[in-house]
């Protein structure tokens, strides 16, 4: 292990030509990149003064594009972008959340037993069947809680509180305090 | 001065670090977000272990470990008090944190409920499941079982099973 890729101190200029890293960002361990796969021609743009530490995630498929606004704070995102993920500007993500914006496998019994075979070690992975993707976006000032899980099509109204260990399938309006999994609006939220 | 014999991050502990002996800590890593300015940052008693995870504490943060307990990849992270008592079990991916928004660089909590700075407190012999969270409040009675994926924030009394999110106290764990 090389410290200096666990520290921030690694030089992120060494990350591949379509990422855009801001001013200013903290990005502590150059392990967080590596199921970076995006071909877009931007496929992942932090804002400035964005800090990614220790147990964050960006995985990030062929067509996946991961935008972070200016000062984010991302402590333990796992990104699992296939389309497009969207963070506003003072985004606060806690410890062990999962952000995704695909199921990543088809729903239908015989498309996934295809995506099994097409999935294995050494298999050709241009036999896997389509499924389905819906951009995330969450916007300026959320606070998405330790473990909440968010999932394809939401989106997050500004300012809005994800509680910890939350899971969120529906968006979440301005300002809204949401719990539990499925996510609820929290007892007081909104009124 | 400490550096642990078999540390690859090869950086001395903090000074407010103390270990008991016959404990063991997997790294110097664990305190890379540390900045708790107490004389004793973090104590693991006799003969527990800390194996993977972090203790990322602003400067009023202090952890105290008792003994015979084992923590596997868990992240404490807090500006206020976490005690845990002697011969408990906390799991993978579990989270010990003063508010549910921590971060590393602790930002102002969004409103003073979140900001207050109870302790979180486990008594002896409790068992805490892979990913549960312990927030500001949570007060875990002795020999109880935190299931996997709780989230608690409030008293449990001793010798009961609670799980959920949000958590609930499902029944009595049978005494032997």
């Amino acid at each position: 292990m090389i410290i200096a890729d666990v520290t921030g101190e690694w030089d992120y200029t060494n990350l591949p030509p379509n990422v855009i890293v801001g001013t200013n960002c903290f990005l502590e361990r150059r392990e967080s990149f590596r199921r970076y796969r995006s071909t877009r021609d931007v496929g992942l743009a932090l804002g400035s003064r964005v800090r990614v530490y220790a147990c964050t995630e960006f995985s990030v498929e062929p067509d996946g594009v991961i935008e972070v606004g200016d000062d984010c704070i991302l402590a333990g995102a796992i990104f699992m972008c296939a389309e497009r993920i969207q963070l506003g500007r003072g985004v606060v993500v806690s410890y062990h959340v999962t952000i995704a914006d695909s199921d990543f496998h088809p729903l239908e019994r015989a498309a996934r037993r295809r995506d099994a075979i097409a999935n294995a070690p050494g298999a050709d992975k241009t036999q896997r069947p389509a499924y389905e993707s819906k951009p995330v976006v969450i916007e300026d000032d959320v606070w998405i809680g330790i473990g909440a899980v968010v999932l394809k099509g939401t989106r997050i109204g500004r300012g809005a509180r994800i509680g910890a260990g939350a899971v969120v399938t529906r968006d979440v309006p301005a300002g809204a305090t949401v719990v539990g999994n499925p996510a609820r609006l929290a007892e007081g939220s909104l009124q | 001065m400490t550096i642990l014999a078999h540390d690859w991050f090869r950086r001395p502990l903090p000074s407010n670090i103390v270990l008991a002996e016959s404990s063991w800590l997997y790294s110097s890593y664990a305190f890379v977000h540390c900045r708790s300015t107490r004389p004793v940052a973090v104590r693991v008693g006799r003969s527990s272990g800390v194996y993977d995870g972090f203790f990322d504490l602003g400067p009023d943060g202090r952890v105290e470990i008792g003994d015979y307990c084992t923590l596997v990849d868990v992240i404490v992270a807090t500006n206020g008090a976490v005690k845990i008592a002697d011969y408990c079990f906390l799991a993978h991916d579990v989270t010990l944190a003063g508010h549910a928004f921590a971060a590393p660089s602790a930002p102002a909590a969004p409103d003073a409920d979140e900001a207050h700075r109870s302790e979180i407190v486990l008594e002896d012999d409790v068992w805490v499941g892979m990913g549960a969270i312990l927030l500001a409040g949570a007060h875990i009675g002795a020999g109880s079982i935190v299931g996997a994926g709780a989230v608690v924030d409030f008293d449990v009394p001793p010798d009961v099973i609670v799980a959920g999110n949000p958590a609930r106290i499902l029944r009595s764990v049978a005494r032997s």
